[in-house]
């Protein structure tokens, strides 16, 4: 049956105008139900990188050479009469140059990726000092090598526009690190605390499934080890081979340091929450455990690559996290 | 390519090497809007700079949503000799007096610099951060001499009589038509007669375009919209039965009416199509969809080949960084179903299917020769907001709006004042079905009745700021049609 346009004139007496969050009355005879309006706003995207990859040129070098020996051993082969050509060597040549400047280049990031840590680590402390002492130029100084830091990063261009503002302004030493660590800083934890929540959520149900302990134990640390470099990547730092096993380090370390602190944190809750788990099942225990530990390296590894300590701001507290997992996130 | 010259060619090329050399420093994007008469081109652009202007939500615009758009502003244009759009006067009545607004009559051009923060380190490090957005605004029926290029006076003339002898046409046509077959056109040359003729033929044109037929295929547009060329002789000529064989003897009318053709060609077509339309690099194609529908299948089918003709005029194609020196090429097209505020949304893809099938040959040469080609349902400015009517146990998708002064529906004629529901009726699953005759039980074109809505009062917020217009998928538009300029 096709159904004719109509137009239904809002005032008349048969007609009920509903707007969004009223009731439609029961007895009109004919209702229009005004729509809400969706907010069709996409939750913001962690920044995806694309970078020229130096490795991936290495691999590919390596692999023409590779290519290229096969190719000379077939052109033997199959031509052997033929004497070999120069331009061959020429090209092998050429390609093995390629694969040296990869490998400086790879050798390049990796000390640029310890470069960086120990600027995390300088910065840090003398923020820390500058707020402990109000001191103003200091701050000043931290919040510019913080801007710096933060200058390639087109998702924290409004950030960087609101700190830049204020420049001339009249703020206290303390206060100008306040206000850049919510402009600057404030995004960046929310995106580090989702990444620790899913980190712990993926470890947690791999452990509660899987069938040996030997593959859980692979995947804790696999999946550990992704997350200290994925956080140091949102924070800003590139670490490589040598760089993420440095700071993977100084995380451990800080975690030995700060273990005892954490009692405090829920952390006597969640052995609770553990200890039901277990009741139900050892496995479902274990994954919480699992989880639980890795939610606290994330922490630590939060601590340890963020360029500003926590001030105004709070820490990740391990129950926020394992709330983070439970709570439905936006895709 | 026929309805070029070399030399044509030549001046096109040469203007692209000055605009290369110009745009080293500062890379400038020419968008072409094009769309008929009453497709909304005006109200697009407008709303385009009113939302990048006044930082307007576009969140599925990449750049917008990254936070990376810094804002945009109104500069100084290319052509010092073209009127400047006027933008200010546009947005003023669109959200003061609420009226839409009047049909374009002259060409006006825009410049438009967006500010932007770029996402590659490349970018930022040596780019300038700012992106040239170049739009010319012009009234639609000019669009349709574009074809006229690639014919001659013969082909136009019988083309012109084919048509207006269609069963359809007769009415408005009658006039016209006894009076051309009483002219000789082997007779002498004679002002008056070709004056006499013009007139009769430019009255045909201007019924077949207005009125209740909705019809599109009238060329030549500018005797619809003459500008500052009325009554010149350019513009004073009309189709004449010519025999079927032969040349025109000198000083007869026929030879006349041929050398003012091809005057139109040379004076009118020419330089337009050359200064804006032979070098653009984005492309959305407006097309009022719901009017034809409003028109029945005869004005489809003329859309369908009004528009098959004028998209042949247009180069698409990949675009090389080589190519862009000598031949810009419009490596994006956008067709967009303009005014998809007049329909719930839960039809907007069937609109887009309709749209699809119109103009699947313009697609198809597109794709084929490398463009990116993308087909979108859009509002520029969203009239009306949606709502569901229940009645008698059946709920009907509607939507809430003003209609405009003089609009009718079932013998209602509304006063621009009351606020309805409206109900427009539902589009076919298969576009295919409008373009055939009806089977026995398939609903009609009388099934569809789309109204013409006032634009919405602008919002404002509780500190008196007011909102930007707001819009259906312009977002998405721009982050087609330019979104990839301001990574």
């Amino acid at each position: 049956m096709t159904r004719r346009p109509t137009a239904f004139d809002l005032t008349a007496d048969e007609v009920s105008h509903v707007r969004p969050g009223e009731a439609p009355p029961a007895d009109a005879a004919v209702i229009v139900e005004e729509a809400v309006e969706a907010d069709d706003l996409p939750a913001p995207l962690p920044p995806v990188r694309r970078r020229f990859s130096w490795s991936r040129l290495l691999f590919g070098a390596v692999a023409g050479i590779l290519s290229l020996a096969i190719g000379l051993w077939l052109d033997q082969l199959v031509r052997e009469l033929f004497s070999r050509d120069d331009w061959l060597g020429w090209l092998a040549v050429g390609l093995i140059a390629l694969a040296v400047i990869a490998v400086v280049a790879i050798a390049a990031r990796e000390i640029a990726g310890l470069i960086w840590l120990r600027r995390i680590d300088r910065m840090r402390r003398r923020a820390d000092l500058a707020a402990v002492r109000d001191d103003r130029p200091e701050a000043e100084a931290v919040v510019d090598e913080l801007i710096k830091l933060y200058a390639d990063r087109p998702d924290l261009a409004p950030g960087r526009r609101a700190t830049q503002a204020r420049v001339d302004d009249i703020i206290d030493g303390r206060d100008r690190l306040v206000l850049a660590e919510a402009d600057l800083l404030a995004p960046l934890d929310a995106a580090a605390r989702r990444l620790v929540s899913d980190a712990a959520a993926r470890v947690s149900v791999v452990t509660a499934v899987s069938p040996r302990a030997a593959i859980d134990v692979i995947f804790v640390v696999v999946a550990t080890l992704g997350l200290i470099r994925r956080l140091a990547a949102l924070y800003g730092g590139r670490p490589g081979f040598v760089g993420l096993a440095r700071l993977t380090r100084l995380v451990l370390t800080h975690l030995a340091v700060t273990g005892s602190i954490a009692v405090g944190d829920g952390l006597a809750q969640q052995l609770i929450g553990h200890g039901l788990a277990a009741k139900l099942s050892a496995r479902l225990g274990e994954g919480v455990i699992n989880g639980l530990l890795t939610a606290r390296v994330g922490v630590a590894a939060i601590d340890v690559c963020r360029p500003l300590p926590f001030l105004e701001r709070r820490r990740p507290q391990i129950s926020e996290i394992m709330a983070g997992i439970r709570a439905p996130r936006a895709k | 390519m026929s309805f070029t010259t070399f030399s044509d060619e030549a001046r096109i090329a040469l203007d692209n090497m000055a605009d290369f050399a110009w745009s080293l420093g500062s890379p400038s994007l020419r968008l072409g809007v094009t769309g008929l008469s009453r497709a909304g081109k005006t109200v697009f652009i407008t709303a385009l700079i009113h939302n990048l202007t006044h930082g307007g939500r576009l969140p599925m615009f990449e750049p917008w949503r990254a936070g990376r758009l810094l804002g945009a502003d109104i500069r100084p244009q290319l052509h010092p000799d073209v009127p400047t759009f006027d933008y200010r006067g546009h947005v003023r009545k669109l959200t003061d007096a609420r009226v839409w607004p009047d049909s374009t009559r002259q060409i006006s051009e825009l410049r438009l610099t967006i500010a932007y923060e770029s996402a590659t380190f490349l970018g930022r490090s040596l780019g300038r951060g700012k992106l040239d957005l170049d739009i010319v605004d012009y009234p639609g029926e000019w669009l349709l001499d574009l074809p006229l290029l690639s014919k001659d006076y013969r082909a136009f003339s019988s083309e012109t009589l084919e048509r207006g002898r269609e069963p359809r046409r007769t009415a408005i046509a009658a006039d016209w038509l006894a009076h051309t077959s009483g002219v000789d056109p082997l007779g002498p040359a004679d002002d008056e007669a070709a004056g006499r003729l013009h007139e009769l033929f430019a009255a045909y044109l201007g019924a077949a375009r207005g009125g209740s037929l909705a019809l599109s295929m009238v060329p030549p547009g500018r005797f619809l919209m003459p500008g500052d060329l009325a009554g010149s002789p350019a513009l004073t000529f009309a189709p004449l039965d010519l025999p079927e064989s032969g040349e025109a003897p000198r000083d007869s009318l026929w030879a006349l009416m041929e050398s003012r053709f091809e005057a139109y060609k040379d004076v009118v077509v020419r330089p337009f199509f050359r200064t804006h339309f032979a070098r653009l690099d984005r492309q959305v194609v407006l097309v009022d969809v719901l009017a034809a529908l409003n028109g029945g299948r005869e004005a489809l089918v003329d859309l369908e080949m009004a528009l098959g003709e004028i998209l042949g005029c247009f180069r698409p194609g990949r675009s090389s960084w080589l190519g862009q020196v000598l031949t810009r090429r419009i490596d994006r097209i956008l067709f967009a179903a303009t005014k998809a505020d007049h329909l719930h949304h839960a039809s907007h893809d069937r609109l887009e299917l309709i749209l699809r099938r119109l103009t699947d040959r313009a697609i198809a040469r597109a794709s084929f020769s490398g463009a990116e080609v993308d087909v979108k349902a859009l509002a520029a400015v969203r009239a009306t907001r949606e709502a569901t009517v229940r009645r008698n146990g059946e709920s009907l998708p509607c939507i809430l709006g003003v209609p405009q002064e003089g609009e009718l529906l079932d013998d209602h004629l509304y006063d621009g004042k009351e606020e309805i529901a409206l109900f427009p009726g539902d589009l076919p699953d298969n576009p295919q079905a409008l373009f055939r005759p009806p089977e026995a039980g398939e609903p009609g074109f009388d099934a569809l009745r789309f109204l013409r809505f006032r634009p919405p009062p602008l919002e404002v917020t509780a500190e008196g700021v007011s909102l930007s217009l707001p819009h259906i998928r312009l977002d998405r538009a721009l982050d087609f049609l330019i979104g990839d300029r301001l990574a």
